[in-house]
């Protein structure tokens, strides 16, 4: 249950007094809201939803789209219980089935979140950027190299046509993140000649198959199993990780050798993917980065980056111990906020920001960590690039549809 | 400053009782420590407080694992979903965010998770427990001590000057005269007054010394949960609640 806030209080009387007061003449004033559409309704695009609205007072949640209507009206209860007053989505702007985003992207929305599962990502945001929609992409946003370079040939065309892509990589939106990295930028730590990072922890969700459950709808509700959808854990969740690194780098690794496998989750219920990997970077400067990511349960956890450069070493967001010994001491809002009102004040002040190049390259270092766990080969960045390996099914419809068989490293071909 | 030393020392001379409490049927268990009943002097009046028995530390992985990993559910127990609703769901990230974990406090509970807690181990060990109420909680923080705020903290407590920003094992510091560690710092703990309305006391790792008061307590915090990215957000898990954990009390 939502309780009204303070700031509910006071737009609501706002709004009563513009409605009131205000000849409708004005409502060329009313070019100040910034309309947003959603696409992908799951948990993470109605938090996305209402991180939106909590960055500004004048979003309205005008549209949106899933796969499931059912999903479509859970985020409408969810929306109007916590932010009626900036959600306006009346039935003809509920959207479900194959073709919802596209419906989405359709209205006079100015942004849209895009939320579904990754594979999907390029296809939408290049929907979206030709509708000239600015955008808010959750990461990652591609599983494979043709996907990331559609994404990274989309974000060009943004640029051309001065559009926000903001990413969900949201530790480049938080202020310690971005002042360790701009002490580390500065050269407080030196030179950085090692990075190490880490996403292990225990398994996570998994929706039980009904016998009414085709194989499509069974992947795409468990799509966090299938590589397809989700790219694989080290896509999916360990990006974060390696694009703190990539950030503090400035710049993204030439090659990638993995040691990777499922050894424990491996129950037909989880899909294909690997439930580890351990992966070693290398940058064009020498520098190494070690990551490891892990989804088996009963395990120890870390999820983390750590730096190290010629005069120190960092946590990369609230400290740097060494010749130039800091500590962050402020206060530290919400990011996934700040990201919203960073892409909202672009489009207010007509200055468009694009975050489309380094989250495309970050996923991309990711994918070669897998094209490399997969295979059991060193992969390099300019092969991983120009990989044709698409992973998208055939026919995007219900029915049939086939698991891959789990990659053996040394026999399979991941490139 | 005479007074609450006068009143330390009387405290003092009481021996300190502990007892050790098993999870049956694990290796695990912890220690609890006998309150002796007496008044609180509160801002509005006095409480009494009746005796009870109170962790000495806070609640460590080493027991809460057992809770919230299902770890002495069977395989068919685990498979069988059983307990859906009383344990934890499957937390993401990494709960003891790398700080360490054998003899380290259970990190981010969420009150409903602090609660459950007490009640499945009251379940498997057949006595009584639940958090502490607010009264209980600064009378034992206190230990006869009649000032404003605790003394001696950078020997006694993890705070921002000495934890460098990060949760410490529990028991390595200095006990008050009842015995108990880290009532201050490392982690702040969940308690839980008459009304039903959790709040945390005691301060974190996170807090300066001279921010810390005997009878501080905090209500809960929208930003404990801001990087749970979903919606609804954890009702186990408090995706920013490094700083948070608990403690039990038993009445017998």
């Amino acid at each position: 249950m939502s309780t009204p806030t303070r700031r509910d209080f006071v737009l609501g009387s706002a709004a009563v007094a513009l409605a009131t007061a205000i000849p409708s003449n004005v409502f060329a004033a009313s070019a100040s809201k910034i309309k947003v559409g959603v696409v992908g309704c799951g948990g993470r695009g109605r938090s996305a939803a209402l991180d939106a609205c909590t960055a500004d007072p004048d979003v309205e949640i005008v549209a949106m789209g899933d796969m499931w209507a059912d999903r479509v009206g859970e985020a409408m209860k969810t929306l109007t219980d916590r932010v009626p007053k900036q959600v306006n989505v009346p039935r003809d702007r509920q959207f479900s089935g194959w073709k919802a985003y596209e419906q989405v992207i359709a209205t006079d929305c100015d942004y849209v979140i895009l939320a579904t599962p990754p594979a999907f990502r390029p296809m939408h945001l290049e929907a979206a950027i030709k509708a000239k929609k600015h955008v808010f992409m959750e990461k990652p946003i591609a599983v494979d190299a043709p996907g990331v370079r559609s994404v990274l040939a989309s974000s060009e065309t943004a640029k051309a046509n001065k559009l926000s892509i903001v990413a969900g990589t949201q530790r480049r939106h938080e202020l310690a993140y971005r002042e360790t990295m701009k002490r580390i930028h500065d050269g407080q730590m030196g030179e950085v000649v090692a990075c190490y990072a880490y996403w292990n922890q225990g398994g996570l969700w998994q929706v039980t198959r009904t016998p009414q459950m085709s194989d499509m709808e069974w992947q795409l509700r468990n799509w966090l199993y299938f590589t397809w959808l989700s790219g694989d854990h080290i896509v999916e969740q360990h990006i974060h990780n390696l694009d703190v690194c990539n950030w503090a780098m400035r710049s993204f690794p030439v090659k990638a050798v993995s040691l990777a496998g499922r050894q424990v989750r491996t129950d037909a219920a989880y899909g294909h993917i690997f439930d580890h990997f351990a992966t070693e970077y290398e940058y064009e400067s020498g520098a190494k980065m070690l990551s490891m990511c892990r989804q088996i349960d009963g395990t120890s956890s870390r999820v983390a980056e750590h730096l190290v450069g010629t005069k120190g070493s960092s946590n990369a967001n609230t400290w740097i111990k060494g010749e130039n010994t800091w500590r962050w001491e402020g206060e530290r809002p919400n990011p996934y906020v700040l990201e919203h009102k960073a892409l909202i004040d672009s489009i207010r002040g007509g200055k468009a920001i694009n975050d489309g190049e380094s989250v495309a390259k970050s996923t991309l270092t990711a994918i070669m960590g897998r094209m490399a766990g997969y295979s059991g080969q060193e992969v390099t960045w300019d092969d991983a690039l120009k990989s044709d390996v698409s992973l998208m099914p055939s026919k995007l419809e219900f029915g049939k549809l086939e698991v891959p068989p789990v990659a053996v490293p040394g026999k399979t071909q991941a490139l | 400053m005479m007074i609450a030393t006068v009143a330390s020392l009387v405290m003092a001379m009481a021996p300190v009782e502990v007892q050790e409490v098993k999870i049956p049927k694990t290796l695990a268990s912890f220690k609890i420590v006998k309150i002796p009943a007496g008044t609180l002097k509160t801002a509005t009046g006095e409480v009494k407080i009746a005796e009870f028995w109170i962790g000495q530390t806070e609640v460590t992985w080493d027991t809460y694992d057992v809770y919230a990993f299902k770890m002495d559910l069977s395989d068919a127990e685990k498979a069988a979903n059983a307990e859906a609703s009383s344990r934890p769901s499957k937390p993401y990230g990494a709960p003891d965010r790398g700080f360490g974990h054998k003899g380290f406090a259970a990190l981010g509970p969420h009150l409903n998770a602090a609660e459950n807690y007490c009640k499945w181990l009251s379940r498997k060990t057949g006595k009584k427990f639940r958090l502490a109420t607010p009264e209980e909680w600064e009378y034992a923080a206190r230990a006869g001590d009649l000032g404003a705020a605790p003394k001696n903290l950078e020997k006694t407590a993890w705070l921002w000057e000495t934890s460098d920003d990060v949760a410490h094992p529990v028991g390595k510091l200095p006990a008050n005269e009842f015995g108990l560690h880290d009532m201050f710092g490392n982690v702040t703990e969940w308690v839980k007054d008459a009304s039903g309305t959790g709040w945390v006391m005691g301060g974190s790792f996170a807090d300066k010394a001279a921010s810390i008061r005997f009878d501080t307590k905090k209500p809960y915090d929208p930003a404990w949960q801001e990087a749970d990215a979903h919606v609804p957000k954890s009702k186990w898990w408090l995706s920013n609640g490094e700083i948070i954990g608990f403690r039990v009390v038993s009445t017998g």
